[in-house]
């Protein structure tokens, strides 16, 4: 055996002779740590750890997603599709969340401990860049789904740019690309996001890691009695431990919950009320109060002064006292400024639309089902069929697509189908509105009279009344057809209004539609009207 | 935690704090390592999925004839879903079977043609040919067309063809 030891030590030797390997890893490794150095100094080691794990996760995804409005929906659901997909996906996009409060931390400690002092004004700027960096790594990743919320924040980042002074077109037309939202501007996010901002982000790493290194850890705000001591492996057990439970944390919510994934992008849907990333949601309650011309005092002039704040803060706190009991001043702005963003992004958090259920169908989307059965859909869309059956289609084109789809029969597949009955326009928006929720979401099964309903809504009343906000305007909401005056609608009254409106108003402008319903659809639509409390 | 004091007075600690970091450090990058490569070498999902789809009814098909007809076949890749344009051509003997054959040659993979008149399938390139049930009576191709499974579903005489 001795001579086994001696041929690897002989080994070592010869490697570290080309390598110098021993050098490396004590430089690693063996950093001085002052004296009473503790836990708090660990955030720096796990802002690393959860930046790789963003670049090993994001690397890998890249082997499957495909940056074109035209697929990036589905390879993200392909994706989503196979449990270790899941998890990839469900680790990056947590761990972006995770990302951003660790930094916030991390900040925290270093304005706390007053760790930007002389001589670490310009770790503390790179600091800075990198936080910003990753707010923009957090923004173009957000489009990259390309699904609801991912097209409609970045409508809303684009519209901001804007705003800036002078150069705010210019801004918006080199973040948009092309002329509006679409190719262009997926491809030169997803570039952004997976070589651009990588690149600098690892060389401003490298950049704040040497800087910390050739200045030293910052240590506790007095100097503390006896020796320092080696980085490993006594700070990097504290590294370790924090690490390990943060990242446990991490694979913990990417475990349990899906990352979300909307419908899929569609520039024409008016009803949809895009909220950003929760990181964004301060910025976004801010706009709120500055309407009109006053926007840009929200949108750049108060951001710009926090950053211009914290980019200063080295030179506005001169002086090399750095415990936070003696910098009052410093303490107390920093906390009215913590505070107003926690303030401002819990009221943004609250802020939230009251949407009708979102499991609840809407009666056009019930009505769909019906008209799709009897417009012939089942002739290709079955199993024995050329395409999938409706119910398991997995759905990423837009409405404008689907509506093409029922009404063109040379649009897909020219001369394999048969062409379609007719359908009104109302019909069409029916189906189209069932294909896209039944995509997200089975049938959920309603009564057989509201089916019914629901299809001569979705034919006829959808043209001019609303319920639960989708519909015209001609006509007045019915969302709340069963009470007038405060007193209960019988089902004649309604059934009369139908039939025959002028018997009830001779001014109505409403139509008759006792010719075109069946006495079972007027029976139907009467009684679900007057259910409407 | 009191500060560690200067290493050499507890070598023991060291050890114990040293094995604890490396384990951790091992245990993280394996469990890491073991998902990315999973996620990596993920198998093309399931076999290709098999289906039946439509080809005609027998009222488009004249008995004995081969007629062709250009299928559609779905195919997923991952999450692009092609379309696999296939010619086959189905013979229908009259009563209530019909043939398919695909409609590539055995040879190099040309696509044959019904010569009607003299009722063989030639292939262009190489001069492949076969009779109405596909065996081959001349030229190169090794082996007689491939048929494919098909059946005529009951009341409206549909022929469905099992790609």
């Amino acid at each position: 055996m001795t001579s086994g030891v001696g041929v690897k030590a002989r080994l070592l030797e010869w490697l570290d002779a080309r390598t110098s390997f021993r050098t490396a890893r004590h430089v690693l490794l063996d950093e001085e740590i002052p004296a009473g150095t503790g836990w708090v100094f660990t955030l720096g080691s796990v802002l690393l750890a959860l930046i790789s794990i963003q670049l090993l996760t994001g690397a890998f995804l890249t082997l499957y997603y495909a940056p074109t409005p035209d697929h990036a929906y589905e390879s993200v659901r392909f994706i989503s599709s196979s449990p270790s997909g899941r998890l990839v996906r469900g680790l990056h996009h947590f761990g972006a969340s995770f990302l951003v409060v660790f930094l916030v931390l991390h900040l925290l400690r270093v304005v706390v401990l007053g760790s930007y002092k002389p001589p670490r004004e310009i770790t503390w700027l790179s600091g800075l860049a990198l936080l910003g960096l990753v707010l923009g790594f957090a923004l173009t990743g957000y489009l990259l789904p390309w699904d609801q919320r991912a097209y409609w924040a970045t409508v809303v980042t684009i519209n901001i740019s804007r705003l800036a002074p002078m150069a705010g077109d210019a801004m918006a037309a080199v973040l948009q690309g092309g002329s509006t939202i679409g190719a262009l501007t997926l491809t030169r996010w997803y570039s952004a996001h997976v070589i651009f901002l990588p690149a600098l982000l690892v060389g401003l790493i490298v950049a704040h890691l040497v800087l910390m290194r050739l200045q030293g850890s910052s240590g506790p705000v007095r100097p503390k009695r006896g020796a320092p001591f080696p980085f490993y492996p006594y700070q990097a057990f504290r590294d370790t431990v924090v690490v390990s439970i943060v990242l446990l944390a991490v694979v913990a919510m990417a475990w349990r919950g899906m990352p979300p994934l909307e419908g899929p992008a569609d520039p024409t849907d008016a009803n949809y009320i895009p909220r950003p990333e929760w990181y964004f949601l301060g910025l976004f309650q801010l706009l709120k109060y500055f309407p009109g011309k006053w926007e840009v005092v929200g949108a750049i002039v108060l951001p710009g002064v926090v950053a211009a704040f914290l980019a200063l803060l080295p030179w506005i706190d001169r002086g090399p006292e750095r415990d936070p009991r003696r910098r009052p001043f410093i303490m107390a702005t920093v906390l009215i400024g913590l505070l107003a963003v926690v303030g401002l992004t819990t009221l943004g958090w609250r802020d939230r639309p009251i949407a009708v259920s979102a499991d609840q169908w809407t009666l056009r989307e019930i009505g769909g089902r019906s008209i799709a059965g009897y417009s012939g859909c089942a002739k290709c869309h079955a199993d024995t069929g050329l395409a999938d059956p409706l119910e398991s289609i997995a759905l990423s084109r837009g409405a404008e697509w689907v509506s093409g789809h029922v009404t063109d029969p040379e649009m897909i597949a020219p001369g394999l189908r048969e062409p379609p009955a007719a359908r009104s326009e109302r019909e069409i928006a029916a189906i189209v509105a069932y294909v896209r929720r039944v995509s997200r979401q089975p049938y959920p099964g309603y009564p057989a009279n509201v089916e019914v309903a629901a299809t001569v809504w979705a034919r006829y009343c959808v043209g001019c009344h609303i319920i639960d906000g989708d519909g015209g305007k001609d006509g007045p909401e019915l969302s709340h057809a069963g009470v007038k005056d405060g007193k209960q609608q019988d089902v004649a009254t309604i059934r009369t209004w139908i039939v025959d409106p002028e018997a009830i108003d001779p001014l109505a402008d409403m139509p008759s539609f006792g010719k075109r319903l069946t006495p079972e659809q007027l029976d139907a639509i009467a009684g679900y009207l007057m259910s409407r409390k | 935690m009191p500060t560690p004091a200067v290493s050499s007075h507890e070598p023991g600690r060291r050890k114990t704090l040293a094995l604890l970091v490396n384990t951790a450090v091992a245990v993280i990058g394996g469990a890491f390592s073991a998902l990315l490569g999973v996620f990596a070498v993920r198998p093309v999902r399931a076999a290709p999925t098999e289906r039946w789809i439509r080809a005609g009814t027998l009222g488009d098909l004249t008995p004995n004839v081969p007629v062709p007809r250009v299928l559609a076949v779905p195919r997923a890749d991952g999450w692009y879903r092609a379309r696999a344009r296939e010619t086959v051509f189905l013979v229908w003997d009259g009563a209530k079977q019909v043939k398919v054959f695909s409609a590539t040659c055995s040879h190099l993979g040309c696509q044959v043609l019904w010569d009607a008149e003299a009722k063989k399938f030639r292939c262009p390139c190489h001069g492949g040919v076969y009779d109405s049930s596909g065996q081959v009576l001349e030229g190169p191709p090794p082996r007689p067309l491939t048929t494919i499974e098909a059946r005529v579903d009951g009341t409206d005489e549909t022929v469905l063809v099992r790609v």
